[in-house]
Parts: C-alpha cells; sequence; structure tokens
C-alpha cells in the first residue's frame, strides 16, 4: 500500500457568472435537475418549497418605464469557506450532514445523515437550500432517467447545489487510471456552466492562477478572498460568509443590489 | 434510503450524438447513457450553430422520452372527440382502416379531400407525406406557418429567388431587431445566444424595438419601445433618413436595384418608387406618430445602422411563430439592401432550399392528376393569393363555412395545430368537423385528441431523421437525429407508416414507394452522404457563400426589387396590419410573448422546464398577464388581482402583473400555457393565448398577419 | 420499625429470586440478542450458481482485473457481464451442474446472471477502485479477502431490514475483526484513511470530508 495522493495542493472550486451575459434562458436550472436527479412535482409554482439548487433571479433597477432595467442573477449554492471553513449552515449543522472539505473548498450535505433540522437553511443567507417535504415521485416509467451517480433523496432531508461533485469524483477516477492526480481546468465542470448556451458561467480553481476564474476576479485570499478585478462582485459580501461565487456586472445597480444596502448607505458598498 | 426511494442503476457509460427536434432550433445534442438508460442531455460539441450548447427544453428532452404522456400502441377512438376515450387496436388493423376509408374515397372521385399538416416541409418525412398526397391526388399538403414562410416570400419577390433566408450573424457588427425575440426563440435559439456572446466580443451594438422590455431587449444594448405591431413604420421612417441624408449602399442600390426610383409597370402606369413613397410618407415626425418613437431616436438609430460597417436588420416577433404582416418584411428588407447587405458578409444571404431529396418522378394515373387539377382547400395558389405555398390558417374558416367539411380526411404529424393555431375554438369546431383524422403523434396531444385513430411515431430519441438546416442558418447542414434507446412502446416511424399506407393501398400508390423501411428510403436518399452523416452527426458546407450581386437576382429585370409588380405599395405607403375588435369596446391591445421558458410551438414544455417559470407568470393554475404600472393603474387594478381579460374572442379569468418594462396599452401574455391536462405537471395551467386572438389576413401573402388582438381588462 | 425499613426487608428477601430472575433474564436476552437475531436478522441466499475464481485465476494473465476491469473513463466495471463470458462459455465445458446452468439458462437465452454482490455498498457511497487500486496501489484482498483463491461461493447473506449484505457489517455480530476484509463498514474506511493521513480535511470532523466517499 502507498500513501499517495492525500497532499495535493488544496482547490477551492468556485464560480464566476458574468450577469452582463445572462440571458435569463433557464438552461443551467435545467441541466443542473436533470444532472442531480432534482424532483419536480405536479405544482412548482410555491417558488418556497420548489427545489431548484440553481435558481435564476429576475432583478429589476426599480425604475418606471421606459427607464427600467432587468438583470438575471443565476444563484447556485455559494460553497462559502467563511473563516477556515466554518460557513454558516457547516456550522450550525448538528448532525455532521454538511461538512466543509479544505481539499477542493466544497461544501458537502451528506443526505443519509440529514435528520432534517433545517438549521443549516435558516443559516444560509442565501436560501440555497432546499427541504425535502415530500418523497420525490416520478411519473411511471421517468425514474428510468435517474444517474447513478448522484443519490435520490427523500422526504424530510436537506439538499442543495454540490458544485456536481460527482462530476469531480468521475474525473478524479480516470486521473486515477491514467495515474495522475491533478486535474486539467476542463475535467472538471458542474453542469450548469457546461450547458449555459452564453457562457455567463465560468467554473475553476480560485487558488489556481491560471484557471479564468482566478484571473477573472483576483480573489485576495488575505482578505476573505474579496474580489479585486472591477465589476467583480459577491452576494451579502460584508456578512462576511466568503462565497466562492463571484458576479461581474458592468452596471452599478446590478453591483449595489448584490449587497441588499439600504438608502443612503450604498456608496461605502459601491466601490467595487 | 427508503425502500420507496428510487435507487437508479449504474452501469458502462456511453454517449449518442443525435440532433433534438423538440425545439425549432434544433439543437445538437449529446446524450449519456448508462448502460441501456439515457441518463443525460447536454449539447454536442461542434454542431453547427449549437455547439455544445442546448436550449432548456432540448436539456430536458428525457422527460418526453420516458414521460407519461407518450402514446404507447395504436389507439382509436371510442368515446366522443377529444374525451380520451381510446382503445388500442393493432397496427395491422389501423393501417388496413386507413387504407379502406382511402381507397374508398378515391374511387369516389375525391382524392382532393385528403389533407395533411406538418410542421415542416424540407427533409425525407414531410417528401414522403407530399409524395404520397401526389399520387393519391391530392395537392393539400399543409404547414403551420412561420416567419420563415414570410422570409421566403420576401426573397421571392425581392430576389426573384426561392430561398430560405440565412443571416450572417456572427459577423455583423449593428444588430437591429424590429421585434425579434432574439434572446426568446427567434432562429436557432442557441445560435442566437452564441451569436450575442460574439457581438459583446466585438464590441457590437444590439438595438431592440419591442413593446415589452424581454429578454432580448433587456440584453440588448439598447431598447427602443414602440408602438404595438408598428415595427415596419420604424423601418420605413429609418430608410427615410437613410435616403434622405444620402446614407444609402450607393453602388448597390442604383447598380443592382429596382423600383428604387420611380418605375413603370406592366400596365404601362408610372407608380412611385420605393425612394419617392418613403420620403413622402415616412418622415421621423409622422413615425414618431405612429409608433411613439422620439424622432431623435429614429435619426439617431438611422444614422448608426448606415455607419456600422456590417448593419443587419432582422425581422418577425418574438419567436417567431406566426409569419406577421408581408409588407413589414419587405420594408426590413428593404433597409438591408439600402445599406447594401444583402448576400454580403454581415448581412442576409438567400440560401438556396435543400434539395437533397431527389426521387425519381412518380407515376400518376387518371384518379390522382384529377384531384391534384383541383384548387387547393386552403386557396394557396389560387388567383386570390398566389404567391402563397399553403394558408392553413384559413383552413378552420373554410371548413366551418362548408356544409361539409372539404377535408375528408386528414393526416396530422409534428404538428399541433389544435394548440399553435389562432383563434383555437374556431380551429378545434373544424377539425371535429372532418370526418377522419389521423395522428401521427408520439405524444398525446391537443390534436391528437381530435383524432380518429392514433398512429404513434418514435420519440425524438428513438428513430432516425434527417434535419434540414434551423431557421436563420446562412450555410447549409443535414444534421441527423438517430435512435438514442430503442423504442420503448408499440411505435413506429412515421415514414414507414406512410410506407405502410401506401404499400396496403396497392396500384400506382404502394409503387410509388419502392423501399423496404424508412431506415432504407433516407440511406438511398442521402446516398454518399450518409455514411459521413452517420460518422459526423451532421453534414455542413461552412465555406458555403451565397451568389455576388451581378448573379443573385432573379427578378424579370435580374435586379433587387424594392417595389414590383407583384408588390408594391399604394399611394399611402404601407399598411400597417390591422388587428381586430373596436378601439372603444377594447381600448387595450393584447399580444403574445415568446420565453424559452415556456415551448409555444407544438411540443408541449416537460416538468423540469416549467419548474423555471416565475410565479409572476403562472401561480397554481392561475396565468398573469403583464401590463404597464400606469395603464394597470387606471384599470383600477393591483399587482396580482384578478382580472376579466377579454377580446372578441372570449374572456378570460387571469392575474395581473404590473410592470415598468412594457408599453403603456398593452396587455402581455405569455404563449406555451393552458394545454390540455393530458398529464398534471404541464397540462391544466393558465390559458393558450391563442384562444384569444384570432387571425388576420395578409392582403398579399394571405398568411396570418395578427400580432396582437384589441382587449379589455376589468378587475375581477 | 418504620413503614420504611419493613419494606426494604422485604426486598431484600426477594433479592435471591430477583438476581435469579435477572441473571436468567440477562443470559436469555444475551442469548436472543448475540445468537438468535444474528440468524433472524439475515436471511440465506444463493447464488445462482457456484463460481469458482481459483479454477478462472489460473487461467487468466492479468489477475483480478481480467474480469474485474477498469474502464477507460476510470469507471470499475465490477461484476463481468455475459458478454466477457461467452467467448469461452458459448457451449457447455465440463461436467459440472453449475456448467450447464449457466449456459442453459443464461448464456443461450443471453440474460445476465443475477450475481449477488457481497460487497454492495449502499446508495450513497462513492467508491473509487482507482484511486484505491490504481493510485494508491492496494490489492484487491486488503477489502475483499483472498476471494481469488476460493474454489467455491459462499452463501450471501442478506440483513432483511436494511437489505445490505452481510459483509458490510461483518460475520461477527460484535463487531470485531481479525482482518482488514472482515468488515467494510464507513468506520473501516475511515480507519485506513485516518492512519495514511488521506485527506484529513473535513472542518467540522478534522477526519476525511463526506465528499470523498458519499454521494
Amino acid at each position: 500500500m502507498k500513501q499517495s495522493q492525500g497532499h495535493n495542493r488544496p482547490k477551492k472550486y468556485g464560480m464566476v457568472i458574468d450577469l452582463d451575459k445572462c440571458t435569463g434562458c433557464g438552461s443551467c436550472m435545467v441541466a443542473c435537475m436533470a444532472e442531480n436527479n432534482v424532483p419536480f412535482k405536479k405544482d412548482e409554482t410555491n417558488k418556497r418549497d420548489s427545489i431548484t439548487w440553481m435558481k435564476v433571479y429576475k432583478l429589476t433597477n426599480g425604475k418606471p418605464f421606459p427607464e427600467n432595467d432587468v438583470c438575471y442573477l443565476p444563484r447556485p449554492c455559494m460553497h462559502c469557506e467563511g473563516h477556515h471553513g466554518h460557513s454558516p449552515c457547516v456550522s450550525v449543522c448538528p448532525a455532521t450532514a454538511t461538512d466543509y472539505s479544505t481539499d477542493t473548498g466544497i461544501v458537502s450535505q451528506i443526505y443519509t445523515r440529514c435528520f432534517g433540522c433545517r438549521y443549516c437553511m435558516a443559516a444560509c443567507p442565501y436560501h440555497a437550500r432546499y427541504f425535502n417535504w415530500w418523497d420525490p415521485v416520478w411519473p411511471a416509467g421517468m425514474e428510468q432517467m435517474l444517474s447513478p451517480d448522484v443519490s435520490v433523496r427523500m422526504r424530510g432531508i436537506v439538499e442543495k447545489c454540490s458544485f456536481c461533485f460527482h462530476r469531480y469524483q468521475r474525473a478524479m477516477d480516470k486521473a486515477h487510471l491514467e495515474g495522475r492526480h491533478e486535474l486539467a481546468e476542463d475535467e472538471y465542470q458542474t453542469s450548469c456552466t457546461q450547458a449555459c448556451p452564453s457562457g455567463a458561467i465560468t467554473f475553476g480553481d480560485l487558488n489556481n492562477p491560471e484557471h479564468k476564474v482566478h484571473q477573472m476576479v483576483k480573489p485576495d485570499n488575505a482578505h476573505g478572498g474579496r474580489p479585486q478585478a472591477p465589476n467583480a462582485f459577491r452576494l451579502l459580501e460584508r456578512l462576511g460568509t466568503n462565497p466562492k461565487v463571484y458576479y461581474l456586472s458592468t452596471r452599478e445597480w446590478v453591483r449595489k443590489a448584490g449587497d441588499n444596502s439600504i438608502k443612503g448607505e450604498g456608496k461605502a458598498h459601491a466601490k467595487h | 434510503m427508503w425502500p420507496w426511494t428510487p435507487v437508479p442503476k449504474n452501469g458502462e457509460a456511453n454517449v449518442v450524438n443525435s440532433v433534438s427536434t423538440l425545439c425549432g432550433g434544433c439543437c445538437g445534442i449529446s446524450v449519456r447513457k448508462i448502460d441501456n438508460r439515457a441518463v443525460k442531455i447536454e449539447g454536442m460539441p461542434g454542431y453547427p450553430g449549437s455547439d455544445g450548447k442546448a436550449c432548456p427544453l432540448c436539456l430536458s428532452g428525457l422527460q418526453k422520452l420516458y414521460g407519461p404522456t407518450a402514446v404507447s400502441s395504436p389507439l382509436k377512438r371510442v368515446g366522443e372527440r377529444g374525451q380520451g376515450k381510446w382503445k388500442k387496436i393493432s397496427w395491422d388493423a389501423a393501417i388496413a382502416e386507413i387504407a379502406e376509408k382511402l381507397g374508398r374515397m378515391r374511387e369516389d372521385g375525391r382524392p382532393q379531400g385528403l389533407a395533411c399538416i406538418m410542421d415542416r416541409e424540407c427533409g425525407t418525412v414531410p417528401a414522403l407525406f407530399q409524395r404520397f398526397l401526389q399520387v393519391y391526388g391530392s395537392p393539400n399538403f399543409m404547414k403551420t406557418a412561420s416567419v420563415d414562410d414570410a422570409y421566403e416570400l420576401t426573397l421571392k419577390l425581392m430576389h426573384g429567388v426561392a430561398a430560405r433566408p440565412g443571416f450572417d450573424l456572427e459577423s455583423a457588427d449593428y444588430v437591429l431587431s424590429l421585434g425579434s425575440g432574439i434572446l426568446d426563440g427567434w432562429g436557432s435559439t442557441v445560435r442566437m445566444f452564441r451569436a450575442r456572446a460574439r457581438w459583446q466580443e466585438n464590441n457590437a451594438k444590439v438595438v431592440q424595438v419591442e413593446p415589452r422590455l424581454s429578454n432580448s431587449a433587456a440584453k440588448a444594448d439598447q431598447w427602443i419601445p414602440i408602438e404595438a405591431g408598428t415595427e415596419g413604420v420604424l423601418a420605413l421612417g429609418i430608410a427615410h433618413v437613410i435616403i434622405k441624408e444620402g446614407l444609402y449602399n450607393k453602388a448597390f442600390v442604383d447598380e443592382f436595384g429596382v423600383g428604387f426610383e420611380d418605375w413603370v409597370g406592366k400596365d404601362g402606369k408610372k407608380h412611385d418608387g420605393f425612394k419617392t413613397i418613403v420620403l413622402k410618407h415616412y418622415s421621423p415626425s409622422t413615425v414618431a406618430g405612429i409608433t411613439r418613437v422620439d424622432p431623435d431616436i429614429i435619426t439617431e438609430t438611422a444614422k448608426a445602422f448606415a455607419a456600422a460597417s456590417y448593419p443587419l436588420a432582422l425581422c418577425g416577433r418574438g419567436e417567431g411563430r406566426t409569419p406577421g404582416a408581408l409588407h413589414d418584411f419587405m420594408a426590413v428588407h428593404a433597409l438591408n439592401a439600402l445599406v447594401g447587405n444583402v448576400n454580403e458578409k454581415g448581412g442576409v444571404w438567400a440560401v438556396p432550399l435543400p434539395d437533397y431529396v431527389q426521387w425519381p418522378e412518380a407515376k400518376l394515373d387518371m384518379a390522382a392528376e384529377r384531384g391534384l387539377a383541383t384548387d387547393r382547400v386552403d386557396g394557396a395558389g389560387t388567383e386570390r393569393y398566389p404567391l402563397a405555398k399553403s394558408l392553413l390558417t384559413r383552413l378552420p374558416e373554410i371548413i366551418n363555412a362548408a356544409e361539409e367539411s372539404p377535408v375528408e380526411a386528414l393526416f396530422v404529424s409534428g404538428a399541433n395545430p389544435c394548440y399553435t393555431l389562432p383563434d383555437t375554438a374556431v380551429a378545434k369546431a373544424a377539425f371535429s368537423k372532418i370526418p377522419f383524422i389521423v395522428s401521427f403523434a408520439s405524444h398525446m396531444d391537443e390534436t391528437a385528441m381530435m383524432a380518429d385513430l392514433v398512429l404513434p411515431d418514435h420519440g425524438h430519441l428513438e428513430r432516425y431523421e434527417d434535419i434540414p438546416a434551423p431557421s436563420g442558418m446562412n450555410t447549409p447542414v443535414i444534421g441527423l437525429c438517430r435512435p438514442v434507446v430503442a423504442p420503448q412502446r408499440n411505435t413506429r416511424h412515421v415514414g414507414d407508416a406512410v410506407l405502410m399506407i401506401a404499400k396496403a393501398m396497392g396500384g400506382l400508390v404502394a409503387e410509388a414507394f419502392s423501399w423496404e423501411s424508412y431506415q432504407d428510403c433516407l440511406e438511398k436518399t442521402l446516398g454518399d452522404n450518409w455514411e459521413p452523416l452517420l460518422d459526423a452527426g451532421f453534414i455542413h458546407n461552412p465555406k458555403f457563400t451565397p451568389d455576388a450581386w451581378a448573379k443573385a437576382f432573379q427578378t424579370p429585370s435580374g435586379k433587387f426589387a424594392f417595389m414590383s409588380d407583384a408588390c408594391s405599395y399604394e399611394a399611402e405607403g404601407a399598411p400597417i396590419a390591422e388587428i381586430e375588435g373596436k378601439a372603444d369596446a377594447y381600448p387595450l391591445t393584447l399580444i403574445p410573448y415568446d420565453s424559452l421558458r415556456l415551448a409555444g410551438g407544438p411540443v408541449t414544455t416537460t416538468p423540469f422546464v416549467i419548474k423555471t417559470v416565475e410565479d409572476n407568470v403562472l401561480k397554481g393554475k392561475d396565468i398573469f398577464v403583464e401590463v404597464n404600472r400606469k395603464t394597470g393603474g387606471k384599470c383600477g387594478l393591483a399587482e396580482g388581482v384578478y382580472a376579466h381579460l377579454s377580446t372578441p374572442k372570449g374572456t378570460v379569468k387571469v392575474r395581473v402583473h404590473m410592470s415598468d418594462g412594457i408599453v403603456p396599452g398593452v396587455v402581455a401574455m405569455p404563449r406555451g400555457l393552458g394545454h390540455a391536462e393530458i398529464e398534471s405537471y404541464v397540462g391544466g395551467k393558465g390559458i393558450n393565448v391563442n384562444e384569444l386572438i384570432g387571425p388576420v389576413e395578409d392582403p398579399v401573402s394571405g398568411m396570418d398577419a395578427a400580432w396582437g388582438i384589441r382587449a379589455n381588462l376589468t378587475i375581477a | 420499625m418504620s413503614a420504611l425499613e419493613e419494606k426494604s426487608k422485604a426486598v431484600s428477601d426477594g433479592g435471591g429470586f430477583a438476581l435469579l430472575f435477572f441473571v436468567v433474564g440477562l443470559v436469555a436476552s444475551l442469548i436472543v440478542g448475540w445468537v438468535v437475531f444474528p440468524k433472524i436478522l439475515y436471511s440465506q441466499k444463493r447464488q445462482p450458481f457456484d463460481f469458482n475464481h481459483k479454477l478462472h485465476n489460473e487461467l487468466v494473465d492479468e489477475g483480478c482485473e481480467s474480469c474485474h476491469f477498469f474502464r477507460e473513463d476510470g469507471s470499475y466495471a465490477g461484476v463481468p457481464k455475459l458478454a466477457q463470458c461467452v467467448d469461452c462459455h458459448e457451449s457447455v465445458q465440463g461436467d459440472t451442474e453449475d456448467e450447464a446452468i449457466f449456459v442453459n439458462d443464461y448464456v443461450t437465452p443471453g440474460i445476465e446472471v443475477p450475481w449477488l454482490v457481497y460487497s454492495k455498498q449502499p446508495d450513497c457511497v462513492f467508491f473509487s477502485h482507482a484511486a484505491h487500486v490504481k493510485s494508491a496501489e492496494m490489492d484487491c484482498k486488503t477489502c475483499h479477502g483472498d476471494i481469488g483463491n476460493s474454489s467455491t461461493l459462499k452463501v450471501y447473506e442478506e440483513n432483511r431490514i436494511t437489505g445490505y449484505s452481510r459483509d458490510i457489517w461483518g460475520k461477527n455480530i460484535a463487531g470485531f475483526k481479525k482482518n482488514t476484509w472482515d468488515r467494510m463498514k464507513m468506520d473501516d474506511c475511515s480507519e485506513c484513511h485516518v492512519k495514511l493521513g488521506v485527506h484529513q480535511n473535513s472542518v467540522q470532523t478534522g477526519k476525511g470530508a463526506c465528499f470523498v466517499c458519499h454521494q
């Protein structure tokens, strides 16, 4: 037996979403649902119980016609690092069902450990977590489309975006077989990234200066990963959740909307 | 993990490339399989246009494959029409019944009583139906019309060629979209997304002209809100500025244009040319009065358009499901011609119609000859509408007006006219008068519900089919739709069903179909192209270039016809297509809008896709209409309230979404809801906007020119 | 004598019986718990027919991987499919009854053999054979025991409640193990991972993070 792959350079997988490019088509949402065996009900119009790991929000500048403007904002799980991996949801989980990996920077969710207390949902400021109020039901025959790579969830547990971690596992399997311990940038991409027809989503290792995500936002790791690139911002930056999903927008009102500022307060935060 | 929680079986992963026919854009897809199960659809890298990406509907295609609405065997109606009572019958019995019915009609000397409705007219499957109708003796092949048909007619009139419109989108550096939902499903959906990414990289400017802040408008560099239905007028207003300021491409207009200056027609009279009419009737201030677009914006837009290196004006509203007024298309195309952007880089190209389906001429007997000599039932190609190939939207009224339906037997394949035709109630009434309807639907839909026999086609992931270039492609493409999994149910390829019917009929009808099976027909039709098609999944000629100006135009003058005998404006200029309803009873205008999150065509939305619909579009079973905040306030409405929406076609109950992104006086309703409740994931939700809008005949083409209808909205 | 003392005397008088009852009860429950319950808990299932690993192992060149191979994408194929066997087993070879069952019931009609997999993990588990066999260069025996030298298949015992194979919990109901391959529980995975310091990257536990082995 050989002790080998344990100590690769730690990754920090993250996402950059260019809101100027996003057209709100919904391909990412559908690609995510299809990839991750996300269940669906007959009525999905109550958005509070409609499970959408990736959800596209519609923002508006609130101005009257014809100055009105809208912007779409896709919201996966932010995979917050918090301080040293103490992301809001991980620190409250009493079941060790959700965890932060210092290897990949991914916040995991183990369905079979979760007992449905929903503390994590209360703790998540991004509404990225969803509760299974019902057992999923597939119309007769449709369970045939389920992917074996992702466990099917049951009633009474919480689920959320995993950055398609099974794709990482799949890519690593291939790497192991080929005697590699590192993945190339394009070997591990999430389903939504792959699907986005506008090329608005970029995914990769934020720690790796060669990766596009790093170059696009230039995260300042000394200061909780704050983006140093102009036009880059994160949602609710000031909460200190240190999320790994970054957004780009050339429009100031969009960047401001990202931090939920109250009136008159925005000026201090609008600098990035 | 509970025992009732499904555990998906693991196995060997493999990938099959195909083309998805769910959307109009024909996304190239790569389907990931685990052993024999298809588990995920992704975009197929390298596929012309969509290149590695796919639209939301095509991404969710497995829900069609394994879904509950797939028809599992041939069905014969036992209850009333539309009641949904069926009995399963064998293929042989179904084919025998059809052959017997058709045989009798033919013996009685009425082969023209057979009609066929499809969603496409190119490719081997439509060709099989067309050939069947021909040898049987009916001229009544009909296609659901779209912007492509209006564009084809435009090219016929202005270029004098039979061609499809192709847009060199990627090279354009100024895109003026006159109502086209360029990011809402217009053209080949995914290609449009990719083109937009290119425009962003190249700093191309995109201007969206539309009454509603659609996704296309929101993502454009500039949104020009406009009075609904007046986009064509704005095009002429822009032309006015370009001509007046002398900004047009004189090299093209002078040497290759005709009808720009005043001209003499066949009648020997002098007619006003395009220049005279536009200068006389379409000054910015006049146009501003009609379109409510500021005259300065018109002038600025015109100057920017003319100054761009590769300006491109696009036409056809929303997703392009309804053709629209021919004059609008000609006005927009004239705008492209003014800047010399026809058959040029970054412009509109006339791309020859696909001609790979070359079969030996079929022998016709007397019965067939006599049937074919009759006038088409929809009036296309007759003296009234000589230009149109088919006019399906006219059919319901014609059937309803007749004592006995002139269509005695109807084949429907790939189309869902009982959902997509305007004024659905009238269309359904007409269908219930047709004595014998055969549907080749793979999934139960509104039209199949009206059928006497359903002969289920394989699903889109279970069959072979050649897929000609999607709408707007400027290079010739043939894609291959191929089986990803073996047929899951007792279905047969629609091509095989046609062959079986023909063989059962015997005689010359059978003789015209010498192929053993549809696949045999497909392979032989493609000949040497079959192997490369099978290998790559598509055949593409990316190097195709359109004819140069000197030989591009086949009009009588050999030039680009701004105006001609076939189509000229009256002295007062091009009319705006009138819509139904009187303004005093109906102070508002209802327009449909398209979104990628709802399928508005013959294919019903999937459970995954409808999940992405926002809760101010659909909530429970209630549909929301969008109305300007001020207009809504004037009507006494508030966000989310229930209201009665009435048009000359009927009144429905809706909820109201107050919006700042829509011009005052307009009510916008999403297309793609209100499907029959065949299943409860998508069906039975909201209202089908087609129920509320009737067709308006274009005076020249006869195609549906309606872009909306007068409406009223009152609190419920 | 207070009422309280009286009561306590009565109790001590009955103490012998109580102790006896307790001991008998304890022994009985121990027998039920350690002997009877495991017998009831597991149902015994036979494989469709017997298989001689040793015999096959001698005929192939690349050991276990000759049949239990990796696919090109790095995934592990697991139990061989019929297609891999038919090359040799198109017709009955030898005269064992099992061979006849195999050829007549499965090969000829083309039906996959419904093998019961001793080491099948629950659906929520992701296990990368490639990481262990290729990168860490572990041999199959470490987890699976010396199956390659067995000449017959043991009875498959299935947990009636969970549906899992007994090999996961292990034969010893108390959970003792002598060999690395005696059990295949999460603790057994983590024991080795902790010892070798593999991926100790969990913020919650300081051990391996959940997503290393879960899906």
